[in-house]
């Protein structure tokens, strides 16, 4: 009798064997994928949420109905560190462009603060990690453009205590010392007191980011630095031909100097269709911009707001084609193929962008892992892109960091 | 015993040798062994020093002896000053974000000199890390905002000052901002208006203290009424003996103290002597003529005009043109804030590097004069210790704990 029962047993156990592994055979790559996906680093290192701290509609511990980014959407999507964007326009410059920074700089502070079951601030590789231990979110601090500095050295290191841990060099125009990729050239690139920045930053073991900077200005930095660069949320101009993107020669020099791409989701860097139909629409990305000035004014949080319902408006209409999430992982592929897997991460510009289809919010992150393991990517890999590389820079600046300060 | 002994004498012998290099510049009073004993065993806090404006200046490195001004590492080493508030100033008139910028800027020179100097100085946010840099053989430094006007009436920047260190705010300096008046401008707000409420409550769950030298009568007994931490006068004296506004009545240092709160005596002889203060206004054209030579020296360099018009005043006393005043006025009003307030209600505030300076109080090195004067007036060592620091360690030690008893209240 007891034999009996241990044959049917082992009989059952056999059947459901059977069953589950048909299953699998057609759902292991989604399995896996997923349990890769929430157990790495998501480190995203561009997103504009910042700007929405500042609307009484918006609160990033509950679910918004708008917007990509939010603390149950992170969440759902595995993504647990995120580099909080200071912007305001590049128009706006010295000791006022200081004076907003620091809210902004405070704004995500104070959220850190009213969020601290989920949210820690960090400085450092390690605090990242160290977050991702506890189950936290890590937030950090990238200011986008160089403008907000007032053009002093010293607001710089201030902003850097404050946890800032990367700087644009410039956004979409030109400041006083870099030369932005969507301005007219009036530095060459990097002038001497540019120069110094990069210098002080190295120092003060702040990223270089060359996103939105001009090729010269790239160059310009890829020499000064003693550091690796990034380029905090920029795609591929050999896919779609943007100046706000990077050249294959770019992208080679930068990856030389051990440095990052964090590929952009935005639709006119993603996709050539797209961003020719745009232009034609509307000018650009610089001229959209332009138009949001008018009808914005310093409400920084209007602009990505209006930006999505002007492109919701006219794909609709049929004025702009339907781009799907697909892309990004075409952007990664590329610069894996070109550069190694070393080289590249997530710079998504949630919340400032105008996503494709199918990466609507930060909760569909993991669908890039998933793709990624079906085109045959090691694990290693796939949590380097979605993370680990960026922490890599990260180390290897506070090394530099702590070299300088030690002569 | 025997140990004691050794140790006591060793430290006597420390000092004595130490002394002698001071000998040739310093004529002081002959300081006992116990006053020295004393007084290198405190800590010594200061609450404002304007020495932040000659950092702005790049050829003033701290961690050097400088034959100007009062302070630098190797004078404040010789005056066992353990503590010290750099003042971070620029003139009320300067408002708006150039002001936020402007403070910002002295916040990092005050960092860079720490960054500098990593072995001397230390930068310090709480009493408990003042004991700890004590501990360490180094000086604690901290920042403190002198006037509200920086802040250009925006609560993030506020807290923004605060995250880079900030341990103090005086609400005005000598002008009104747009949120509290001082003691020194027209009545324009009744003292503080209600953003200038949220700022002192901001102030009290941040655990920045609040400082009301430079206030109004009527903005002080509004802060007092609504702050929930002790608050400090920075670098404020006695309006019983010198009867400046930016001095405190004894009924506003009765009712600082009642709040368990700090007046920490400021040095500045136009504060400390009604003689001088009387020469000043019979003869303004004294004063104005040493604004006139200051700005012919320094122009808009702060840091100079501090400096130039401390040396400048001095001609007209050695002239004869001006009273000269001895230091010992400063134990005269800390006496009498004693006498009023009580031995748990004083401290040093001295202006050092923003104010003219009497005569023996030419810098840092001078201080333990003030503890042998002390004692020779029978306070006792525990009183004396008070005096030079650990009211102002209890006031912060007591502003961090009404700051965490805030931040764990429910959020509104």
């Amino acid at each position: 009798m007891r034999r009996l029962l241990a044959l049917l047993c082992v009989g059952c156990c056999l059947c459901a064997g059977f069953f589950f592994s048909l299953r699998a055979s057609a759902d292991d790559v989604a399995g896996r994928a997923k349990k890769l996906h929430f157990s790495s680093i998501v480190l995203d290192t561009h997103d504009d949420t910042t700007q929405r701290f500042f609307s009484k509609d918006f609160d990033i511990g509950k679910r918004n109905p708008d917007g990509h980014v939010d603390i149950p959407r992170m969440r759902e999507g595995g993504m647990n560190a995120i580099f909080f964007s200071i912007w305001i326009d590049g128009r706006i410059m010295g000791p006022p462009a200081v004076q907003k920074a620091l809210d902004q700089i405070d704004a995500v502070h104070e959220n850190v603060r009213k969020y601290s079951k989920d949210l820690v601030f960090c400085r450092t590789a390690e605090e990242v990690r160290r977050a991702h231990a506890q189950g936290k979110i890590a937030a950090l601090i990238g200011v986008e453009g160089g403008h907000m500095i007032g053009n002093d050295i010293r607001v710089l290191r201030t902003f850097g205590d404050l946890g800032a841990r990367y700087m644009t060099l410039s956004h979409f125009y030109n400041d006083e010392w870099a030369d932005s990729s969507t301005d007219k050239p009036v530095h060459n690139g990097l002038t001497d007191f540019g120069k110094d920045i990069v210098r002080e930053m190295n120092r003060q073991g702040i990223m270089v980011d060359i996103s939105h900077v001009s090729d010269k200005t790239f160059y310009d930095a890829l020499e000064v630095s003693k550091a690796p660069l990034i380029a905090s949320h920029s795609s591929c101009r050999a896919i779609c031909n943007h100046p706000r993107d990077m050249s294959d020669d770019m992208i080679k020099a930068l990856a030389a100097k051990g440095g990052v791409i964090q590929i952009n989701y935005e639709k006119s860097f993603l996709d050539q269709a797209y961003k020719d139909a745009s232009e034609k629409l509307s000018g650009g990305v610089v001229a959209m911009f332009d138009l949001l000035k008018k009808t914005c004014g310093d409400d920084q949080e209007c602009y990505g707001r209006k930006m999505a319902e002007q492109e919701k408006q006219a794909t609709a209409e049929g004025k702009l084609p339907h781009v799907s999430w697909e892309r990004i992982v075409d952007h990664i592929d590329h610069v894996v193929k070109l550069a190694g897997a070393d080289h590249v991460g997530l710079g998504s510009d949630f919340d400032g962008a105008s996503m494709p289809e199918g990466m609507e919010d930060c909760s569909k992150l993991p669908k890039i892992t998933e793709a990624l393991m079906r085109k045959g990517y090691s694990d290693d890999d796939i949590r380097k892109i979605l993370g680990g590389n960026v922490l890599r820079v990260m180390e290897q600046t506070e090394k530099v960091s702590r070299e300088l300060q030690a002569q | 015993m025997r140990v004691e002994m050794l140790r006591t004498f060793l430290t006597a012998g420390l000092c004595v040798s130490a002394g002698a290099f001071l000998a040739a510049a310093v004529t002081t009073d002959d300081i006992s062994a116990r006053a020295k004993k004393l007084h290198f065993s405190s800590i010594v806090v200061d609450t404002h020093d304007d020495t932040t404006q000659r950092f702005l200046d790049g050829n003033f490195d701290i961690g050097a002896r400088s034959t100007t001004g009062s302070i630098d590492v190797p004078r404040m080493r010789e005056g066992n000053l353990g503590a010290i508030f750099f003042s971070i100033w620029i003139p009320s008139k300067i408002t708006g974000p150039e002001a936020v910028h402007r403070a910002l800027v002295q916040m990092d020179a005050v960092r860079g000199q720490v960054r500098k100097h990593p072995n001397d100085l230390v930068l310090a946010t709480t009493a408990a890390e003042i004991r700890v840099a004590r501990k360490q053989g180094k000086i604690a430094a901290l920042m403190g905002v002198e006037g509200g006007h920086m802040i250009n009436s925006d609560l993030d920047v506020l807290r923004k000052f605060a995250s880079l260190g900030v341990r103090y705010m005086t609400l005005t300096h000598s002008g009104n901002d747009e949120w509290a008046d001082s003691s020194t401008d027209k009545v324009v707000h009744n003292g503080l208006s209600d953003f200038g409420k949220e700022v002192v409550r901001e102030m009290n769950r941040l655990g920045v203290m609040v400082d009301i030298s430079h206030v109004s009568d009527k903005t002080f007994y509004d802060v007092l009424e609504l702050s929930k931490a002790p608050l400090i006068a920075s670098h404020s004296s006695c309006r019983a003996i010198c009867d400046a506004p930016r001095n405190m009545t004894d009924q506003m240092m009765k009712d600082l103290a009642a709040k368990g709160g700090v007046i920490q005596i400021n040095y500045h002889v136009g504060f400390l002597s009604q003689e001088f203060r009387d020469a000043e206004k019979a003869h303004p054209e004294i004063n104005k003529a040493i604004g006139d030579e200051v700005t012919k020296r320094c122009g808009d360099n702060e840091a100079c005009q501090l400096i130039e018009g401390d040396r400048i005043t001095r001609e007209y006393v050695a002239q004869g043109k001006l009273p000269r005043i001895d230091w010992t006025k400063i134990i005269e009003h800390i006496d009498h804030a004693v006498k009023v307030a009580g031995a748990d209600h004083v401290g040093l505030g001295s202006d050092f590097d923003g104010a003219n300076m009497p005569y023996g109080m030419e810098d840092s090195t001078k201080l333990p004069q003030i503890t042998e004067a002390l004692l020779r007036k029978g306070y006792s060592e525990g009183d004396v210790k008070k005096i030079l620091g650990e009211n102002t360690l209890r006031v912060m030690a007591e502003v961090k704990r009404v700051s965490r008893e805030l931040n764990s209240l429910p959020r509104k």
